[in-house]
């Protein structure tokens, strides 16, 4: 996977407004019968970001502890950020094996709810595209 | 598909292969061991001393395992009857070999054993249309295992082989040197284990999905027999349906498939080879054919459902707000969204039918446990059928697919190409409102206002459903009714003009109850009639309408599920002969196909062919096929929940006789039906009675 150069910082901030906008939020009415910590390990390079989040029934805590999730999904920080602008999408990324969930499968799929939709004005069909 | 195919499977993997065991598959055709939708052994070729090996005999066990018994050399002359080979296969994680060899000679023999193997990891879209891969293949051989692996960028599928017995490995198979004794046997165990989302690293503390995808299965052998035991019990006077019933439910436990999130829970995959997955249409219409003997498939195809709705809008997936999907895949064109089943959403009629299901199951269960957990879902979906669906903006659903290239065009269970057509065989644009479409949203609007009353304690909502769906019912009988031909249009074309033909969608009209009752006998009337009703079952496209064809798949073929809710529609509106006829017809055509009905067979009279004539398909045994006969049943006993009792009301055909079914189960506990076939079905009925 490569890196956006100059749009980085930009990027990044995607991932921690999801993150920021969800803890905001604080009551998902997707995940109303949710209730469990899913824990985000972001991976850039060496580094490994990590985002909790707790959810009791739609209510949703966001931080940046290093605490136990019934589930965990690893993935590299460039391709979150394309998942968190809706331009990716999370489950074929779990066959890809580019996001990679430990744990509770019903967390995931119950999480992955809340990624945005694709932009609606994308010029082309992924398959079309041709290039990753 | 040819004849002498071998298949077996466990939920969505299988192995097809030859009668001698071997796999050779070209791009093109599907054989091979499968899982996930990718294609984990390719080539798995048996040779003694370099020979191939003949077939005597080959014994079906079970759908899992099955039993192969060879000698060397091929042709009808043997080389060597002094020695046979068993190869013993079952499907477990991948599939299990036991390979016995037996020296029949009263002299030792010594042998080399050979086992090739490969493995191109098609994708089973691949198979269906042979796409070129884009990754890499390596072989790896450690200790004494042998691991063949793809990898496409971070997309990783691995076989690995392995022998109980020591063999040397090369990157092409295992040879075993042999020595056997006189009157000696060898035998070693074989094993193919596919790796399906990257292989469990050492350190993982907690289960990866990997992990959980090759969970361990129980005893395969005594699931089933639970699996048969918890059944209800048919007794009858006639023979064969007692063998087309038992062959329904074995092969409904071969099509139980459990996605990862389920656990150990199944629901019903629709169809071996090529749809060992989850279909949003198949699914929740299996589960209905089912529930009067086994509720637990409808719970689990609600929950993995509900789990799964859509939540966003997604051109290439076809995904609106509330939309229940049409298909999931886990192959490599999905992970790769060159293909858009993670999952995809292209239909228009699982959404209101997850309704429907889910208010029947109540209906038999008492389940207000589930309803309550899928209140959120069940109302999402509703709303999608006005908010979303209404693609003409006249009220009805429509569809239209939104990804061009790899959607689909039609979003009806009648899904080929020219399945939807005027009289004169011209076909409409998009977007296309069929009929039964509108059944399906007044029946899903009326039970869902049902679970608002009784388990949401919305009375607000149930009120606004029902007039919604007694408007629709209104518009519905106003402008899809042909005055000229005395039936309901197959569909409204994009200016709302009528698609005109006659098709055997008015059954479904009759099942969803939005048909007027004034009109129901006409209805009736028309699928009774020789235009539709071949003497076995109604055909998909009525004889005289320019696109008929006998032979053609939803255009003139008979379909044994079709009929299914056809009976069922014409039992609602009372039409209990009618009903009894179509099952009789649909139950002893099952008779030719050994019990397991097929996806379609010709719409030729009966009278003229005798019997029917199977549609040339690849798909065998399929869900619905399979649960027809099991809805057909419950249909001709009349057997129907009412508040805490299953009311029991028998329109049986003559020729079935006596017939009971025992211990059903439901909110009643498990209770016994009893009937006697009255019902002249010699005769032709033809809408004669009725309410």
């Amino acid at each position: 996977m490569t890196k956006g150069t100059g749009r980085e910082q930009e990027m990044s901030d995607d991932v921690v407004e999801f993150f920021e906008e969800l803890g905001r939020r604080g009551h998902e009415p997707l995940l109303a019968k949710v209730t469990g910590r899913v824990r985000f390990d972001l991976v850039d390079g060496g580094r490994t970001d990590r985002w909790l989040v707790a959810v009791d029934k739609g209510d949703t805590v966001v931080s940046h502890q290093d605490g136990l999730a019934a589930c965990t999904i690893r993935a590299e920080r460039a391709l979150f950020e394309r998942l968190c602008r809706g331009e990716e999408n999370a489950m074929a990324a779990v066959l890809r094996g580019a996001l990679v969930c430990t744990g509770d499968v019903e967390l995931l799929y119950a999480i992955q709810r809340i990624f945005p939709g694709p932009p609606r004005e994308r010029p082309a069909m992924r398959g079309a595209e041709g290039s990753r | 598909m040819t004849e002498n195919q071998v298949k077996i499977l466990d939920g969505n993997t299988f192995v097809v292969s030859d009668e001698r065991g071997d796999i050779e598959a070209s791009l093109t055709d599907p054989t091979g061991l499968f899982s996930f939708d990718t294609r984990f052994l390719s080539r798995w070729v048996l040779t003694v001393d370099g020979q191939r090996l003949s077939p005597l005999s080959v014994d079906d066990l079970q759908y899992f395992e099955t039993r192969f018994f060879l000698v060397p050399g091929t042709g009808t002359v043997y080389v060597d009857a002094k020695l046979s080979v068993i190869r013993h296969r079952s499907v477990a994680n991948g599939f299990h070999e036991e390979l016995t060899i037996l020296n029949h000679d009263d002299k030792p023999a010594e042998l080399t054993v050979r086992v090739e193997a490969g493995c191109d990891f098609a994708d089973l879209f691949e198979v269906k249309d042979a796409v070129d891969k884009k990754g890499s293949y390596s072989t790896r051989l450690d200790d004494r295992r042998l691991v063949l692996t793809y990898r496409r960028e971070t997309f990783s599928r691995s076989t690995v082989i392995s022998s109980s017995q020591p063999c040397a490995l090369d990157e092409h198979g295992l040879t075993f040197q042999l020595q056997l004794g006189p009157h000696g046997s060898w035998k070693t165990g074989l094993d193919v284990v596919p790796e399906v989302l990257g292989a469990t690293e050492d350190g993982d503390t907690e289960p990866s999905l990997a992990w959980q995808a090759r969970r361990p299965r129980t005893n395969m052998a005594r699931n089933l027999e639970r699996w048969l035991d918890q059944a209800p019990r048919l007794e009858c006077d006639w023979e064969p349906l007692k063998t087309t019933y038992r062959r329904s439910l074995v092969d409904l436990a071969a099509l139980r498939f459990s996605p990862i999130s389920a656990g150990r829970h199944s629901l019903p995959a629709a169809g071996l080879p090529w749809f060992m997955t989850m279909f949003g249409r198949d699914s929740i219409l299996t589960s209905l054919q089912a529930l009067p003997f086994n509720q637990e498939l409808a719970a689990t195809t609600l929950r993995e459902l509900a789990l799964r709705q859509g939540t966003g809008i997604d051109d290439f997936r076809d995904e609106d707000p509330g939309r229940i999907l049409h298909e999931m895949r886990y192959g490599e064109l999905t992970a790769f969204e060159e293909r858009p089943h993670s999952p995809y959403y292209g239909s228009a009629d699982a959404t209101p039918l997850f309704v429907v299901l889910l208010d029947e199951y109540e209906r038999w269960t008492g389940d207000t446990r589930l309803v309550r957990e899928l209140e959120f879902e069940a109302r999402a979906a509703l709303r999608w059928i006005d908010e979303y669906a209404d693609l003409q903006g006249n009220g009805y659903i429509a569809y239209q697919r939104r990804n061009q290239e790899t959607g689909l065009e039609n979003q009806c269970w009648k899904d080929s190409w020219d399945s939807i057509s005027y009289r004169d065989g011209t076909l409409p644009g998009f977007p296309r409102a069929t009929c039964e479409l509108q059944g399906y949203a007044y029946d899903a609007k009326l039970r869902g206002a049902r679970l608002a009353r009784l388990v949401w304690r919305d009375p607000a909502f149930a009120e606004a459903l029902e007039r919604q769906a007694a408007d629709l019912k209104r518009r519905f009988n106003r402008d899809f009714w042909v005055e000229d031909g005395e039936y309901f249009a197959i569909a409204l074309d994009a200016d709302g003009r009528q698609v005109d033909s006659l098709t055997s969608n008015n059954g479904h009209l009759l099942w969803s109850g939005i048909v007027d009752k004034t009109r129901a006998k006409a209805v009736a009337r028309q699928l009774m009639g020789e235009r539709l009703f071949s003497g076995w079952g109604v055909r998909t496209l009525a004889v005289g309408e320019g696109r008929y064809n006998p032979i053609g798949y939803h255009v003139g073929t008979i379909w044994p599920f079709d009929n299914s809710f056809i009976a069922w529609g014409l039992r609602r509106y009372g039409f209990k002969e009618e009903a009894a006829q179509v099952a009789a017809g649909i139950l002893e055509a099952a008779e030719f196909f050994d019990g397991r009905l097929p996806e379609a067979f010709g719409g030729y009279p009966r009278s003229m062919t005798k019997y029917p004539v199977q549609y040339p398909t690849a798909c065998s045994p399929q869900a619905w096929s399979t649960g027809a006969p099991l809805l057909l049943l419950a249909t001709m006993l009349g057997l129907e929940p009412v508040g805490e009792h299953l009311l029991v009301d028998p329109a049986l055909p003559s020729t079935i006789g006596h017939l009971e079914l025992l211990d059903i189960p439901g909110r009643w506990g498990r209770v016994d039906a009893f009937a006697r076939g009255r019902v002249d079905t010699s005769v032709p009925a033809r809408g004669r009675r009725g309410r």
